[in-house]
Formats: C-alpha cells, structure tokens, sequence
C-alpha cells in the first residue's frame, strides 16, 4: 500500500506551509461556515469560492487536479442526494449541495496538504482539545498503515489458500486483533525503555507572527467579501 | 454514514457540534481516569486495527459480502469512553485526511457514531450481557449501527434534503441489513479473538442495574425515534409540500422508523429471554 500522498504535500516549503496551523485551521473553519451558509442560488459566490481555492494552492505550490482528484472522493455520496433533490424539481439546491461538499472537502485538504499532522493537532491542543484524544489521533495516524499493510497482506494470504468464508474472515479479524494487540505492548515497552514516565511534556506555544496574522486576516477579507458582495 | 460537509442546515450542524464537544471532553476524562499508561499506545493501536478490520469482507449470503463497522466490538473490548474516545479519533482523522465526512459536520458524526452508537451498544452489551453474551453482542452491534444510520438520516430529513417515501423505505432497509450483518460479525469476530486469548474481552458488570440500563437503551430509542419524528416537523412537512412531496406520507414513514427499530428491539429482547430461559431450566 502506498504511504499517503498528503504526508508528502504537508512536507513543502512555501509560504502557506509556514503559516501556522493555528492560523490555518481558523481560516479553514470560516471559509467552511461562510460556504456553508451561502444561499444555493448564489452560483457566482461558488465560483468566486473556487477561485480562492484554487489561488490558495498555486500559492501553496500544490499539483491542483490532484487535489481535486482527492476531494472529488466525497462526490458518490453528494451526486446520490443531489440526484434524489434533482428529481423532487429543485435543481439549483442540488448544485448546491454538490458544489458545497466538494469545495468544503477542497478547503480541509489544503489545510492538511499544507500542515503536517503534529502541526494540526497541535493547533487543536491549544485550543484545548482534551489532550487524550490528540494523542490517539496521533498513535491512531502512526500506526494506520503498518496495520493496513498487515490486514491486506493476511487477506491476500487467505485468498491464496481458497475462497473466503464467514468463519476465515472472523478468524482473520481475530488474529489481526491479537498482533494489534501485542504490537501497542511492543510500543509501551519501547517509549518505557525511551525515558517515557506517564505523561508528555507540552510544547511551548508561540505567539502568532505579522505574517500569520496579515495571512489569516486576508483570508477573512476574502471569504467575508465574496459572502456578502455576491 | 458519513455526512459530508454541504448538507445539513446551519442549526443542525451548529447544534450538534455544542452538543458533542462538552461530550467529547468528558468522554476523554473518563478514559483518561479509567487508563492506566500501557492504554494509551493501545486505544491509538486498537483505532488503527478497526481502520485495517474494515478492509475485511465477509461472505454474507450469495453474491453479498460486509465488512466490520467496529463500534460494538471497540465498546465490548475497550469499555464505553475508551471506545467513544478511540472512535472519536477515527471520525477526526476521516474527515481531515480522508474527505471522509466533514469537518462542520464532525459534530453530528460524532454525535450519530461515536456516542449515540457507542452508548446503544454498550447498554444492550450490559442489559442482555448476563442472560446471553453471543446475543448481547449481537444486539450490540446491530442497535449501534442501526442508531447512527437513523440519527443521520433523521439530521438529512430535518435539514431539509427531498426524500420520496421510496427512497426512505430503501434506506430503511439497507440499514436494517447492515445492522443484522454487523450483529452477526461482531459476534464472530468477539469470539475469534476469546479463542485466541479470553482475557482480551471483558465480560460486562456484574447486573446491579439492569434497569439503568433498560431505562438508558429506551431513552436512547426514544431519542432515535424522536429524531426521525422531528425530522417530519411541521416546517419541514411545509417546506417538502412546497416542493410538491405529498405530506400525508409522513405518518406512515415514521411508523416505518419506528417499526424498524422496535423490531429489532423486540427481537433481541425475546432472544435473550429466550436463552437466558432455557440456561435456568
């Protein structure tokens, strides 16, 4: 399996990568609540939205049809229920809801395509995101694909050796389960061994720099004077 | 399940996400209570492992197969907050790295999968537990799936999206499968691994209280219910015959909602009668 193509994004250096993430998840969050809020008829707002984006990118340095490749996975499922709006006669809200969906998706890509993990959810632990779930986000993140790999790898197994059967497959989930089991036993044994006391040590925050805030406030102007002006 | 950004009105997704976050954070102190240090790097694992479960099919029936959804098995083997908690975190990562659900949305998702979902499976795991573990689980897995696919397609009807009384039917049905085959592989894949290593499973409480349980497992219903009944509210009967959707099939959708998960309710219930039964006999 291939390692995600956003850990190789999020590893840039142009100047959005600098931002910080404090900075761009603010940003993310009203571009989401202004979209969200457009009225479905506004179709020049949408595109004014989509020009945004697609600067943000170029900005970014960012390969723009694969990112679109990316957030075009959310489009089965908005095509179904803009089809089922379609039908009971309201055609502009079903445009709507298909533009919405994939430029909300669009929007939380960029900030992950131009923000490592640590660095989001380091932005969330200053909010006071309890600090629990930053750190199964993070174990959970780390540990994704060696299990992926693991999982595909004994179901190929299987299939080599017959047709699957309910009983393999739960005998499969069983045994993914036992080594998923031992491995976090390998892992606390490893940060023991590394010094690890029961608890981690905060990282310091940094003020926002002129350059986040000058960013971030450009961001505002922009989402606020295409919701207001069109 | 997921419910991408885009689709749920404005007081819907801002509703749910001040609901959520206070639950979040009391769900990750209670982990964080309940959690010796060894925990962390496994609930992180144990988030990992359901990502990979889902990968696996299971043959169910000719020519149909499913995968493990993974709420019930997490609330059987790691406890309610741990499994919310741990769920939780799968909810985040789907919706910022894999478009997986959105991220306004995040509060509803979490709403629908991580706490609704995770409390129907851990109180009908707790109120049957005793009488029957194989159906127990079953019930478990079943009740979660089926609570957060009628929590969300209650939230899609009250924001507004068009449904035909065709379209809800089907969907109905669709979730009435999944649930039946997520009960079936939530069983298989618990006893799997108590063959591997009982340990692993916890048993659920001893029944001091059944009756909290009972009482928690039909409120949660009622609230499932409630919402799919909101969902036909009068604005939303105006706004639908505005779009020239016959209103007089609201009733009988509800009654279908609520047929759908009193059977299911009434089944599990009778199965562990049934069992628990025949082992005093």
């Amino acid at each position: 399996m291939h390692h995600l193509v956003i850990d190789r994004w999020s590893r840039g250096s142009s100047s959005l990568h600098q931002r910080d993430p404090r900075a761009k998840l603010a940003a993310l969050l009203t571009f989401l609540i202004v979209l969200s809020t457009t009225r479905p008829a506004a179709q020049a707002a949408f595109a004014a939205y989509a020009v945004l984006l697609i600067i943000t990118a170029s900005r970014a340095r960012l390969p723009i049809l694969g990112l679109a490749g990316r957030a075009a996975l959310v489009l089965p499922f908005s095509a179904t229920f803009a089809l089922l709006t379609w039908w009971s006669g309201d055609s502009m809200r079903a445009l709507a809801l298909a533009e919405k969906s994939f430029l909300s998706g669009m929007a939380a890509l960029l900030l992950v395509a131009t923000t490592p993990l640590t660095g989001w959810t380091a932005a969330l632990e200053s909010w006071h995101v309890p600090r629990m779930l930053i750190l199964v986000i993070q174990f959970v993140y780390r540990y994704l694909f060696v299990i992926a790999e693991q999982a595909q790898r004994m179901r190929w197994a299987a299939l080599c050796r017959g047709r699957g059967s309910f009983g393999l497959a739960a005998g499969l989930v069983g045994v993914l389960f036992a080594r998923s089991w031992q491995r976090a036993d390998g892992i606390y044994h490893a940060m023991l061994a590394r010094g690890f006391r029961g608890r981690f040590v905060p990282a310091v925050p940094v003020p926002l720099g002129a350059s986040d805030a000058l960013f971030l406030s450009a961001c505002l102007a922009g989402c606020l004077g295409i919701r207001i002006l069109l | 399940m997921h419910i991408p950004d885009g689709f749920l009105s404005t007081p819907v997704w801002a509703t749910l996400d001040v609901i959520s976050a206070p639950a979040v954070a009391w769900t990750a102190r209670r982990a964080q209570r309940d959690t010796q240090d060894h925990r962390i790097p496994l609930l992180g694992v144990m988030g990992a492992f359901v990502f990979a479960a889902q990968m696996v099919n299971f043959p169910v029936g000719p020519g149909t197969s499913g995968h493990l959804v993974g709420g019930a098995l997490l609330t059987v083997v790691l406890g309610p907050a741990a499994a919310s908690l741990v769920l939780t975190a799968i909810l985040v990562l789907q919706a910022l790295i894999f478009q997986d659900g959105g991220v306004l949305a995040l509060g509803a998702n979490i709403f629908n999968m991580a706490l609704a979902g995770v409390a129907a499976a851990y109180l009908s795991y707790r109120l049957w537990g005793q009488a029957s573990r194989s159906t127990a689980i079953f019930a478990a897995g079943a009740l979660s799936v089926m609570t957060s696919a009628c929590l969300a397609l209650g939230q899609l009807l009250i924001s507004g999206v068009p449904m035909t009384a065709g379209v809800w039917w089907a969907s109905l049905g669709l979730f009435l499968i999944s649930a039946l085959m997520e009960g079936a592989i939530t069983v298989a894949a618990v006893r799997a691994i108590e063959r591997l290593n009982p340990a692993w499973v916890g048993g659920p409480q001893p029944a001091s209280s059944r009756t909290v349980a009972g009482v928690g497992l039909a409120a949660l219903i009622l609230l499932v219910v409630g919402t799919l009944l909101a969902s036909i509210a009068p604005d939303g009967i105006q706004r639908l015959t505005g779009q020239g959707v016959d209103s007089t099939t609201w009733p009988q959708r509800t009654k279908g909602g609520l047929a759908g998960v009193a059977m299911i309710f009434a089944l599990c219930y009778l199965a562990g009668k049934l069992k628990s039964r025949r082992r005093s006999a």
